[in-house]
């Protein structure tokens, strides 16, 4: 059954429709790509997703249950975490803090916030840990942002969404930037996080897209045309033309 | 009116610098004490209120060019830090120079006594400052619409980026947009010097009412600024008729009733 | 027991040996001040420019009960710090949602609306002269009115405002704050309301402003219209921005050199506001970071020099 859905999604700024009329169910537990060309409307579609933009008509239903206009600061707690395109962490912390305040966001208990030291919340400190592990990055806890190289920010990046434990993962081109001896470190880190969270992807790389996803959408123009298989994907007319019409021509 | 003036050169200041002006109430009060001066000085009360906002502009551009400039990357609080400053050293040298206590400003005998205007009777100065402030609200409105520089100023709040791509050097304009702030500030003191009369803590409570104007007018609405500063006059105005005393409180609380209201200004965008 | 702790204490003895109890109760009762304001300024990366709304507003409610009720010295403080909370949470609740220029303006704003009331209200305030005649009770046989007895409870008031101080921003909600200030949109998307945090954060720094406005008032006897006027916002900023916002002990120095210098200068002329101001322009074109950060350059320099030396030798 699907853990996430949406229904008619539109968002629109002025005459503009950046996302129009989106139908997408997510299945419980796959890896789920949304690939178009740039300008496509895909991040925007994270956006209304996760609450930080307000869609025009239409709804989101996570589980069957309506969430259309949580706020953006509710959402993570119904089990939604994303990651950004552009690294956007917090640059004065040491990579532990950063992991730490996404998973402290959903600690069981706020008590004693403004007086126990945050030291003192083991179950939010082990998660912590757990998503720098997850990611390769537990040697470093200590250090701070500015010393990691760019690929280590994208791993922490990806961290920061892990340690929110969250039920489904939304990934914004996780390989922004990436060199391609990173890119393949992040393609197996996927595939190890693959069956423990349902993943949303969005990615520009082929080669990832077909070797990770169990189904694959396609955006252009802020709409869906088309659906399925990675292998369905790659023979479909309308997608080529979409991808060669918006690259080549 | 002169309120408008006010609110207008800070929002042309904050707009295109993106700077915590703290200094803009001392520049109006310069602009009053430098008119007051000139006008005894050379006996022409006229060539005074053209010398005397001039005075303020060439100040503005001395604050720009020695020191604001090497804040734009510093962070508000040390711009804040820097202007807050210049409000101190503006105002101790006020008292320095023109001693701690207030006096008053005669206008010109030509504009002194009052015209019957059928309902009411009204002071002919007021009613003259009512006039200048209002063509000199409508020119600078005029300059900004109509003109080559001012439609770079407009682009300047709106997008900086863009402003540097035509080739047009940011920092003249950063420049240029302080001076005309400042020519405002002190062209609104020098009109107001023979109304309320000279104080060295005029700037002060110029300052907090051309931040509220500003604040009402929604930031980097040029504008708003304008109708903001029309509406928080005529408020005044209103209470000081029945309660004089509320008079000062007004213009804030109008402020505060309006921001729960519409948090982003009457005009705001951002 | 840390070495800043350490430096502290002896300060705190030292002190009332090298100036007039006043002006040495008056740095702690400034370092509460600047304590408060840090929590918005350095952790939140809120920069409050109308931090006298809630030192003033306390210091004038307070001051009032203790004249006109004789009221008891921790019921003072207790309403003092209430009223600081209160008056920061209605500010607070206006400003939260605005960023930049946009929040330093309103925040001076909302202080001028404070402190034209306080110079309208005569009947209560006294106006331009001030509210004098503030009395400090005696407690437990104490005579506050002593001025050592009275250097030893602000001393000890600080002791505690900076031991709570201490306690907050090392949990989790001080961490919070922290990433706001880095990173609002991220620390909003991962599920905080930054909205009621950055509330939260302006109601303790009130409180801390209240605590310091009654001390005040009930050390100098009067509350003059100034406490409540936006150079003591100001003057606060600053003492904080010298000391260093970056940390907990930043404005505690920040408030020994602000106090230290603007008293001795005070004395020596009466327009000593312009070398204030000339202090504002000097250290923000030439040593932005502050005391802490100049030190820690000194620090780093010196460290350098003695390894190379080491090398050499």
């Amino acid at each position: 059954m699907a853990i996430l859905e949406t229904d008619r999604l539109t968002k629109s700024f002025g005459a503009l429709a950046a996302v129009s009329g989106v139908s997408l169910a997510i299945e419980a537990g796959t890896l789920h790509s949304i690939i178009g060309p740039n300008g496509a409307g895909k991040t925007t579609f994270f956006n209304l997703l996760t609450g930080a933009l307000a869609p025009t008509s239409g709804t989101i239903a996570l589980d069957g249950r309506d969430i259309t206009g949580t706020p953006a600061h509710r959402v993570p707690h119904l089990g939604l975490a994303r990651s950004f395109q552009r690294t956007n962490v917090f640059p004065a912390f040491s990579l532990f803090d950063n992991v730490w305040v996404a998973a402290f966001a959903r600690a069981p208990s706020r008590k004693g916030i403004a007086w126990r030291s945050a030291d003192r919340y083991p179950e939010a400190r082990e998660r912590a840990l757990a998503a720098l592990a997850d990611v390769g990055l537990a040697g470093k806890a200590d250090r701070p942002v500015r010393e990691i190289s760019h690929g280590e920010q994208r791993q922490l990046e990806l961290a920061i969404a892990l340690a929110a434990s969250p039920r489904v993962l939304l990934l914004d081109e996780p390989a922004a930037g990436l060199a391609p001896e990173e890119t393949k470190k992040l393609v197996a880190l996927m595939r190890g996080l693959k069956g423990r969270y349902t993943i949303v992807l969005i990615e520009h790389k082929m080669d990832i897209i077909m070797s990770v996803s169990d189904r694959v959408s396609v955006m252009h123009f802020g709409s869906l045309i088309a659906e399925g298989t990675p292998a369905e994907i790659q023979k479909n007319a309308e997608v080529r033309r979409a991808y060669l019409g918006g690259v080549a021509a | 009116m002169l309120y408008a003036l006010m609110g207008l050169g800070l929002a042309l200041i904050t707009g295109v610098l993106n700077i915590p002006n703290f200094a803009h109430g001392a520049l109006f009060a310069v602009g009053a004490y430098l008119l007051a001066s000139t006008a005894n000085l050379i006996g022409n009360f006229w060539l005074a209120l053209v010398v005397a906002p001039l005075g303020a502009a060439l100040l503005g551009l001395a604050i720009e060019y020695l020191g604001i400039r090497r804040l734009y990357a510093a962070g508000h609080d040390y711009q804040l830090l820097f202007t807050f400053g210049l409000a101190l050293i503006l105002s101790e040298a006020i008292i320095l120079v023109w001693g701690p206590v207030g006096y008053s400003h005669l206008p010109p005998p030509v504009l002194r006594g009052g015209v019957d205007l059928g309902f009411t009777f009204y002071p002919k100065y007021r009613l003259f400052v009512m006039v200048a402030a209002g063509l000199l609200v409508l020119a600078t409105w005029l300059f900004l619409e109509k003109t080559r520089y001012g439609a770079i100023m407009r682009a300047g709040i709106e997008n900086k980026e863009m402003v540097s791509l035509l080739g047009i050097d940011i920092h003249k304009l950063f420049t240029a947009a302080f001076a005309l702030g400042a020519y405002l500030a002190g062209i609104a003191g020098a009109l107001t010097a023979p109304i309320r009369g000279l104080s060295p803590g005029m700037g002060v409570d110029m300052l907090g009412i051309a931040f509220v104007v500003v604040a009402l007018g929604g930031l980097g609405n040029l504008l708003g600024a304008i109708a903001a500063g029309l509406l928080i006059g005529v408020a005044q105005a209103v209470v000081a008729a029945h309660w004089t005393e509320a008079s000062s409180v007004v213009i804030y609380a109008v402020m505060a009733a309006v921001l729960l209201v519409r948090p982003q200004g009457l005009f705001g965008i951002r | 027991m840390s070495r800043a702790l350490i430096a502290i204490l002896a300060a705190i003895v030292v002190l009332p040996l090298v100036v007039r109890p006043a002006i040495a109760s008056e740095i702690w009762i400034f370092a509460i001040f600047g304590l408060g304001l840090n929590l918005l300024l350095g952790y939140t990366g809120l920069l409050s420019f109308g931090q006298s709304t809630f030192f003033g507003s306390a210091a004038y409610v307070a001051g009032w009960l203790l004249k006109h009720y004789a009221i008891n010295v921790f019921l003072a403080l207790g309403i003092g710090v209430a009223v600081g909370a209160a008056s920061a949470a209605l500010v607070g609740y206006l400003c939260v949602q605005r960023s930049g220029l946009y929040f330093i303006m309103l925040t001076f704003a909302l202080n001028q609306l404070f402190y034209f009331i306080a110079y309208q209200w005569t009947g209560v305030t006294g106006g331009e002269d001030g509210m004098p005649g503030i009395p400090r009770p005696d407690f437990l046989g104490i005579d506050f009115g002593e001025p050592l007895p009275y250097y030893a409870f602000v001393s000890a008031l600080f002791l505690l405002s900076l031991w709570i101080m201490k306690r907050i921003v090392e949990s989790p909600l001080g961490k919070i704050l922290q990433a706001i200030r880095e990173n609002e949109v991220r620390a909003e998307a991962l599920g905080y309301d930054t909205a009621r945090f950055k509330l939260a954060a302006f109601v303790i720094g009130g409180a801390f402003s209240g605590l310091a406005g009654v001390l005040y008032a009930m050390l100098f006897g009067i509350v003059p219209l100034e406490a409540i006027g936006f150079v003591t916002s100001g003057n606060v900023v600053f003492a904080t921005l010298i000391g260093g916002s970056g940390s907990l002990y930043g404005p505690v120095i920040g408030s020994f050199v602000f106090i230290w210098l603007s008293e001795s200068v005070s004395t020596l002329w009466a327009r000593w506001p312009l070398l204030l101001g000339v202090a504002f322009v000097i250290v923000v074109l030439f040593f932005r970071g502050g005391v802490v950060e100049a030190w820690a350059r000194f620090s780093a320099w010196r460290e350098r020099k003695w390894r190379s030396s080491r090398q050499t030798g």
